[in-house]
């Protein structure tokens, strides 16, 4: 596959060289240099061959900007990076939204961070930030914005139409779970739009990132996701392990599958519960939470906090596991198991439940693939992909654990395919307790002051959300030049507007739990 | 006594001191079953439910009650003033029109009309102007969808509820609920009529608002509904007026297919209330366990569902007296 996108990718591009890097390193298989002009040719080639648009990222290297688009595949691992050096005094760049629907977002992302402007984009409107900013957040020098960039930028304003009418489904909502805000343009209890507004909950972590040293960024992981936090560490620990080198002794990798696995199981209970409380069942929502106790009262002892952990170091793991543990994940999967029956008759069984879910928010491959969602609402849509198969980090790739996916794409099979994600991970957790080596949990070669040699690294794990991609680029100093968040619910998202349109608002609020969001996640 | 009943008659003196009697039993019926029903949520929620205030909680609706009364009475600026001070009193108004015909025991009813049951229908119609102009009142999106939700299900619930009763009046030759209760010495008409007991009991929930036909006040998309701007006093009534009209859809099964009063050994009132109070545990162990149907299901069930088989039950109880 990558000798093949090699050869073709080199014959569209003719003059600019493809290059060849190494995965293990830098996490993408090919890289190449484009000229904006061909940027629009090269997206069509790998939407033509089945690309999807995994990560868009904008770098400040002060002389100029730089655009990393990152492509990747559903079917066999090919990551490709192409990179795009546009003028810092005017920064232009082709949009490539046209093809790829998922550019939309990341572009007026990049926009207010870095102020690029994309020629042809649709809606270059502020989408995280207000009108109130007036630098450029994530540039390197503080460059002022223009009043021109100001007034394009806020330029969104919900008016109301003839027959329809404005509703604010947040930020303070119940359904929303978080300060997520979606200005939906209704006719009756039709919806005609949904425009999400982002940014409540924004704290700028990819700015901390820049300030703070690798090991002083750490704590920081766990409060962008605080349901999944165990995947979002594991994630950052793995990147800069790979990007420095860091070994990580065997104990160290099966207690960490254990943990991310027993932390995925807290996350799929929550969103179980609070996805019944959207469709107005509020008593699953007290029983989930009682299995989730049982979680947090084994990991507390562990790893010391309840909900934002930070327990994993560089190299290794900031506490070992006991007896105790053992046992008790082991009493807790034989509870859970008991518990699912419970869940089936009350939920899976239940035909209001079915005929609320079933046929709503149906997401097609092909749409999945151009919006760039994934975990468990790629699998549901059928698209067998799991970075823990395809690009497995710590003791995952010698695990034995299926993929479930949908046949229908829609909200039911998104619960169906998470339930067997959560029996998955009692098998995961199973298997690894019973291989569990001994040894030490932290490697004696990690170096005490992190420096990374210079370079970059597309590194991603799946979180229970699904794809979590972290771009750092390194200039050897012991802070990370840019660190950049590729996180699932924010691409999860992106496809909400299309899936509401023309639907009830009581399917909306449907649809939308059926995509499991965690709002500090997308704002960062 | 003798003198003043001469005076302003008898009939005045029952109705005064049978309204007066509502309204107590309305309050203390609301007082029990806000305490009943966080109860039955905490257990069927592996909680305990109230616990603190007094024995197992008894005193906590007390204490609710006071902490609205204390509350101060807001009114937002940009709602339409008359209406929306206006509809938390007029969504009492049918609540206690109903109990007047109730029969609790053979002799504890305030007054036996011989339309009752019509009087009852009629009056619970009027509770949709309450939603209504409280939805359109308050100025806000949320409690207007919920106001027209409301009417929607409303109008498409009474009819079921209407012609799952036809049989039974169809059987007695009767509008007064006491005659109705009679009737029933022998068996139940739940024997005689079980679909037109289930038809009702279904139409009853829904047109009480209750989960799994919520929607008027489905939290997860409209906060609160109608009542999303009403706060203290105000919000206390529309929450009285629910938890009363339970009751209401309760009593109205019993007394049409459950026997009324009537029952062995235990005096009439105390089997009426115990036939009532089982029905309302029922409707909120439905309230517990389900989610929420969608709007266009909900009207689904009630226009090709609950109403033609309800014209079918009407039809064989109809060929069936008069063989």
């Amino acid at each position: 596959m990558v000798e093949r996108i090699k050869a073709e990718l080199g014959a569209t591009l003719k003059e600019t060289p493809v290059g060849e890097a190494d995965y293990r390193e830098r996490g993408y298989h090919l890289f190449a240099e484009v000229a904006s002009a061909d940027l629009l040719n090269v997206a069509r080639f790998f939407d033509e061959r089945g690309f999807y648009l995994a990560a868009l990222i904008c770098v400040d290297y002060k002389e100029y900007l730089e655009l990393v688009y990152i492509f990747s595949n559903h079917a066999s691992l090919c990551k490709v990076k192409i990179t795009l050096k546009i003028d810092p005094a005017k920064p232009v760049a082709p949009t490539i939204s046209t093809v790829f629907d998922c550019a939309y977002w990341h572009e007026r992302e990049i926009r207010e961070f870095f102020g690029v402007s994309f020629d042809g984009h649709p809606n270059m409107t502020y989408l995280f930030l207000h009108e109130g900013i007036d630098f450029y957040p994530l540039r390197k020098e503080k460059i002022p914005v223009s009043d021109e960039d100001k007034k394009a930028l806020g330029a969104f304003r919900p008016g109301e139409g003839e027959d329809t009418f404005f509703v604010n489904l947040g930020p303070q909502h119940p359904s929303t779970h978080g300060v997520l805000r979606v200005v939906l343009k209704m006719d009756g209890e039709y919806i005609e739009d949904a425009q999400p507004v982002l940014g409540y909950l924004h704290r700028m972590h990819e700015k901390m990132a820049e300030n703070r040293s690798y090991l002083q960024f750490l704590p920081n992981t766990g409060r962008m996701d605080y349901l999944g936090p165990m995947a979002f560490n594991l994630g950052y620990v793995t990147a800069v392990e790979r990007l420095c080198g860091i070994p990580v002794p065997d104990r160290a990798n099966y207690v960490r599958v254990i943990l991310t696995e027993l932390n995925r199981l807290s996350s799929h209970l929550m969103w179980l519960g609070a996805y019944l409380a959207d469709l107005g069942a509020l008593t699953p929502f007290l029983f989930v939470f009682d299995d989730r106790e049982e979680i947090n009262d084994i990991l507390e002892p562990v790893t010391g906090s309840r909900l934002t952990y930070c327990y994993f170091r560089f190299g290794g793991l900031y506490n070992d596991v006991d007896d105790a543990f053992v046992a008790g994940t082991r009493a807790f999967i034989e509870r859970l198991r008991s518990r699912f029956s419970l869940y089936e008759k009350l939920v899976g069984g239940n035909v209001i439940f079915t005929n609320r879910t079933r046929g709503i928010g149906v997401i097609t491959k092909e749409r999945a693939r151009k919006q760039a969602v994934s975990g468990p609402v790629l699998r549901g849509a059928g698209i067998a992909m799991d970075m823990r198969k395809s690009e497995p980090c710590a003791a995952y790739g010698k695990m034995d654990f299926d993929v479930p996916v949908g046949t229908r794409g829609d909200a039911l099979d998104m619960y169906q395919v998470r339930i067997r994600e959560m029996e998955n991970a009692l098998n995961i957790i199973e298997q690894a307790l019973a291989r569990l080596p001994e040894g030490p949990i932290m490697t004696e070669k990690a170096p005490r002051k992190l420096k990374p040699p210079k370079g970059d690294l597309y590194h991603t794990v799946e979180t229970p959300r699904g794809e979590l991609g972290i771009y750092i680029v390194s200039d050897e100093s012991d802070k990370p030049y840019r660190m950049k968040w590729r996180v699932p619910s924010f691409s999860n998202l992106m496809i909400f507007p299309e899936l509401a349109k023309g639907n009830l608002l009581a399917d909306a609020v449907a649809i939308l739990g059926s995509l499991d969001l965690v709002i500090p996640e997308i704002d960062r | 006594m003798e003198q003043i009943g001469n005076m302003i008659g008898w009939e005045t003196v029952k109705m005064v001191v049978g309204l007066v009697g509502v309204l107590v039993f309305v309050v203390l019926n609301a007082l029990i079953l806000t305490w009943a029903e966080r109860k039955v949520a905490g257990h069927m929620q592996r909680r305990i439910g109230p616990k603190e205030v007094g024995p197992y909680g008894l005193i906590q609706p007390i204490a609710d009650a006071l902490k609205l009364l204390g509350k101060e009475i807001l009114t937002p600026r940009e709602v339409d003033k008359p209406l929306y001070y206006l509809a938390p009193m007029i969504i009492f108004v049918p609540v206690l029109v109903s109990f007047v015909v109730i029969p609790f025991d053979a002799s504890l009813q305030v007054m036996d009309i011989n339309v009752g049951i019509l009087v009852i229908l009629a009056f619970s119609s009027l509770s949709v102007f309450s939603i209504l102009m409280a939805g359109w009142g308050s100025n806000n999106k949320y409690a207007l969808i919920g106001a027209i939700r409301s009417i929607a299900q409303n109008i498409a619930y009474e009819i079921p509820l209407l012609l799952a009763l036809l049989p039974i009046i169809m059987m007695t030759n009767s509008f007064s609920l006491k005659s109705i209760v009679e009737a029933q010495h022998g068996l139940w008409f739940v024997v005689y009529q079980p679909f037109a007991f289930l038809i009702y009991f279904i139409a009853g929930v829904a047109e009480t608002n209750r989960t799994p036909f919520d929607l008027p006040e489905a939290e997860s998309e409209l906060v609160a509904g109608y009542h999303t701007e009403y706060s203290g006093m105000r919000f206390a009534l529309f929450f009285l007026a629910e938890y009363t009209n339970i009751f209401i859809v309760s009593a109205i099964a019993v007394t049409f297919f459950l026997g009324g009063y009537q029952g062995p050994f235990l005096p009439g009132i105390i089997w009426f209330l115990l036939k009532s109070y089982l029905l309302v545990f029922v409707i909120m162990w439905l309230r517990w366990t389900y989610p929420r149907v969608r709007f266009d299901q909900l009207l689904n069930i009630s226009w090709k569902a609950l109403i033609p088989l309800s014209f079918i039950n009407l039809l064989i109880t109809g060929g069936l007296l008069k063989l």
